[in-house]
């Protein structure tokens, strides 16, 4: 989701930010706004919010897909003791720098440019939101028309999770990460925690500082707090709000959003979102998304543990190239018109995937819509033994326009290795079932199942690097070369990262460096940083971007050289560890083994480019 | 499955029908699974091949969402029995059978069988709490390590739930719907032989639901089975694609 943002140079200077201090504008007008709201939910708006940080953006710039990171470049007071703590423990690898190509390297003054105005202030928005929950009890839930609805939540404990969450608790406040979805008039769809009904009036107050900000012709983009950042994103008629804690950049929050966003156009299209609110502005859309409610909980959950997404990238699992192959023979020669992409899943990660070449001529899959794809499988393969037929929009391929997904498990009752056919036509499924016969058959020929059965993803420890206990590896794409999807590879976490806990603190540690290698502000091409329990280093070039985590007694020397003899080892394993070669078919079925020269060179230069550093 | 993965050609076409959340996808579970567990709401819908004696019968479990109602007369077309399932607690999901569901099976057969099956009997009738039969208990026993989810308030506490649709609303829509049909009510089987009361959770009545389905759509597989052995033999050889067209779209 990061991309450079072609808007950022404009926005800068507009972007208004506030330094702690009296009488700003847009804190003020802020605190009027919200106390105009209703004095019952802020007692003390003014005195409060004095040092909040709102981050507007000019409306000229109606997309707010991409990011930026502005905030960044209006330093201000210290952070707390813990950021400055980890910042100092961290340095630049300044003897790579001078040779690291072009890019320059910040070192020292690093410090600082991490910062976000934190302040107590934020608290409010916190407060905000608890406050207005305490009204709604009075309020009750009026807003809602859908006898359909009705239905729903007369039953609402059968949808568990987290639906039900009394929204007054303080548990309620300490989730690490809120989404909420809201249309424009303010119409609440979908909350992480707690029902939508339960909270409509947060969700009012959030839509009414979105509109707030609106009236003066900008757009409000993040507000910070000691605690909390919450985060807008405004798509179409939909209103996205991250509330969390996890110190997670804005930008990458944004980026969560916009997944949150994909999925629900995955289920109804953009087109059709777009014509429902054309058409009534205050539509409660939980109509349709009614039932949606697990799948979205699902991408969250998602988005929070596995770092596919963090990486914009799909993992696959590590498979011998032949039996890659093979399978991708097999899902080539099932093929009936109208299909267009077969991919195979073994435990959510890629197995093979093909496609069809005149129906998306010169087109590929993104991520982004794998994910969605991968995480609506997992959520509706509750009932695994059926077929299932449904349609499904690729918001990155097609925002406007549906596919028909054929599912279904070819290894029942454990359902681990999951087929997925995409097919343009509605009413192709008899056909495409027979698709799945004819590879089904072919498998049990050749026993691919129980090869399957036998593939897990590696384990760090074959690398055989003593320090190294975890990394992320993702190979950039050369589009000149060869159009394939964007993958990443990485080991299981093994101990000490074996406990929920701790795959979530080493994940937080890799979002962390992401973001700084990501900042828009002060891109960083490597970081040696030296966390408490571990030590990690980041690296991006050209050509691949690596995330490694060492103990904590490594030393930068045997980093390096460990960094070394693990790119040899990718490179080595490569044909294992990644789909290199994504084949299509075509209704006259002949696929061209071609560009295999052209990926090979990349990753031999990639190897070249880093020894030469040493 | 080996078995019924080598696609038998399904002899008839059965179709859930009704508003999400009724209990569709759990009714179909503790027919085929003998289990009632967690479900989550289908997307799209979901196609099934029950082996019934010597024959083959699809099932297509659909999702009630709006978000889905395009789908259904696709997965309608050519059906031989429509089960229109509704909630016995919530009087809108019989309503919801006639205003959004009950035109997509325009495309069904023209003598295709249609079953008003009210689930959750189990929340409001004393009677379906209790399993059927002493198999389904003692397997209700052996879930106890993973219990069952609640599945309502009521459920949990013990109590009945207000019965909101009761037979005789539900035989009043069987009547409309064959005058939907343009169908004559003395010809055609009557509202006892295909109004159910079902509970999903207990398994009260279901195994009945779709046995006595099956038996009333028995005539329409054999006649399909007939039709295709009068077909002349080339069809076997030369066009079996085509083949399974048309037979589909003559019966099931
Ligand atoms: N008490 C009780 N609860 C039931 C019964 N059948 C289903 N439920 C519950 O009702 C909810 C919905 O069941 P599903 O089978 O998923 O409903 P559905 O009709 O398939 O819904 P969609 O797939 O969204 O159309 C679940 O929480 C079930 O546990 C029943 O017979 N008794
Ligand atoms: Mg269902």
């Amino acid at each position: 989701m990061e991309r450079d943002n072609h808007q950022e140079g404009e926005a800068q200077g507009v972007k208004i930010c506030d330094p702690p201090c009296e009488s700003n504008p847009p804190a003020d007008t802020l605190a009027t706004s919200l106390s105009l709201l209703g004095n019952h939910m802020f007692p003390d708006p003014v005195e409060r919010n004095n040092s909040t940080t709102v981050n507007k953006q000019e409306l000229s710039n109606p997309i707010l897909s991409d990011v930026t990171e502005e905030e960044k470049s209006v330093d201000a007071e210290p952070q707390s003791n813990q950021v400055t703590k980890l910042e100092a423990e961290e340095a630049e690898i300044s003897e790579c720098q001078n040779n690291a190509s072009s890019q320059t390297l910040d070192e020292g003054t690093e410090d600082a440019a991490t910062d976000n105005d934190r302040s107590d202030s934020g608290e409010f928005v916190v407060a905000m939101l608890a406050k207005a929950k305490l009204e709604e009890q009075g309020i009750g839930v009026k807003g809602r028309s859908s006898p359909l609805l009705e239905a729903g939540i007369q039953e609402s404990p059968a949808f568990m999770s987290h639906r039900d969450e009394d929204v007054t608790a303080e548990s309620w406040r300490q989730h690490r990460k809120h989404v909420f979805v809201l249309s424009e008039a303010g119409k609440p769809i979908y909350s992480r925690y707690g029902s939508e009904e339960a909270l409509s009036s947060t969700m009012g107050v959030m839509m009414a500082l979105v509109s707030f900000v609106q009236s003066g012709d900008n757009i409000i983009r993040s507000v910070y707090s000691a605690e909390h950042t919450v985060v807008f994103l405004q798509k179409g008629p939909l209103v996205l709000v991250c509330v969390s804690n996890s110190r997670q950049t804005e930008q990458q929050l944004r980026g969560e959003l916009l997944y949150v966003y994909y999925q629900i156009i995955s289920m109804l299209t953009q087109a059709s979102i777009s014509r429902i609110f054309e058409h009534k502005k205050n539509y409660d859309l939980r109509r349709l998304l009614a039932g949606s409610e697990k799948i979205l909980d699902g991408l969250l959950n998602l988005v929070d543990s596995d770092p596919s997404f963090l990486l914009a990238a799909v993992h696959c699992l590590p498979l011998a190239s032949s039996l890659r192959d093979s399978l991708s023979q097999i899902l080539l020669k099932a093929i009936t018109p109208n299909l267009v992409f077969s991919i195979l899943i073994a435990n959510n990660q890629l197995l093979t995937i093909v496609q069809e070449k005149t129906v998306i001529e010169d087109a590929r899959l993104e991520p982004a819509d794998v994910h969605l794809l991968l995480n609506l499988i997992g959520a509706s393969s509750a009932f695994q033994a059926g077929e299932i037929w449904t349609p499904i929009c690729l918001p990155l391929f097609n925002p406007d326009c549906y596919f028909y997904a054929y599912i279904s498990y070819l290894d029942p009752p454990e359902c681990t290795v999951c087929l997925l056919l995409l097919s343009t036509d509605k009413e192709a499924f008899y056909a495409v079932a027979e698709c799945k016969r004819k590879i089904e058959e072919a498998m049990t020929a050749q026993n691919s199942l129980s090869l399957i059965a036998k593939v897990q993803s590696y384990s760090v420890s074959q690398v055989g690097v003593s320090d190294l206990r975890h990394f992320m590896y993702k190979p950039f794409d050369v589009p000149d070369n060869y159009r394939q999807l964007t993958q990443f590879t990485s080991p299981e976490m093994e101990a000490p990262y074996s406990s929920e806990e701790e795959k979530m603190r080493l994940l937080d540690l890799y979002r962390y460096m992401h973001s700084r290698i990501h900042s828009t502000s002060r891109p960083l091409k490597l970081i040696y940083h030296v966390a408490e329990r571990e030590t990690l280093l980041a690296w991006v070039t050209s050509k691949f971007e690596l995330y490694t985590c060492f103990s904590p007694l490594v030393t930068k020397a045997c980093a390096i050289t460990a960094i070394t003899k693990l790119l040899r080892w990718i490179k080595k394993e490569e044909d294992r560890l990644f789909i290199r070669y994504p084949q299509k078919y075509s209704t006259t079925p002949n696929p061209s083994k071609s560009s295999r020269g052209g990926k090979s060179d990349q990753q031999d230069s990639t190897e070249n480019g880093f020894l030469s550093l040493l | 499955m080996p078995e019924v993965s080598k696609m038998k050609k399904p002899d008839v076409k059965v179709v859930l029908l009704g508003d999400m959340n009724v209990g569709k996808t759990s009714l179909l579970h503790r027919y085929t699974e003998r289990r009632f567990k967690d479900t989550i709401s289908t997307v799209g819908g979901a196609f099934f091949l029950k082996q019934w004696g010597p024959y083959n019968i699809s099932i297509w479990d659909t999702a009630g969402r709006e978000q889905f109602h395009g789908l259904g007369s696709m997965y309608c077309r050519g059906a031989a029995a429509v089960i229109l399932t509704y909630d016995v607690t919530n009087w809108q999901s019989l309503a919801e059978l006639e205003e959004r569901f009950l035109s997509l099976t325009d495309t069904a057969n023209h003598d295709c069988i249609y079953a008003l099956v009210g689930n959750k009997a189990d929340l409001t009738d004393p009677k379906a709490q209790l399993s059927p039969d002493s198999d389904v208990a003692s397997e209700e026993c052996e879930e106890s390590g993973c219990p069952t989810p609640p599945a309502s308030p009521a459920s949990l506490s013990g109590m009945t739930l207000h019965k909101q649709v009761t037979p005789e609303d539900a035989a009043a829509l069987y009547g409309r719907i064959l005058r939907y049909k343009g169908l004559e009510e003395k010809s055609s089987l009557p509202a006892e032989k295909l109004c159910f009361e079902t509970s999903a959770k207990t398994g009260y009545n279901v195994d009945t639901l779709f046995e006595a389905l099956f038996d009333l759509v028995l005539p329409c597989i054999l006649r399909k089975r007939n039709e295709n052995q009068e077909s002349p033999t080339v069809d076997l050889e030369e066009c079996r694609g085509t083949s399974n067209k048309r037979t589909r779209s003559a019966c099931c």
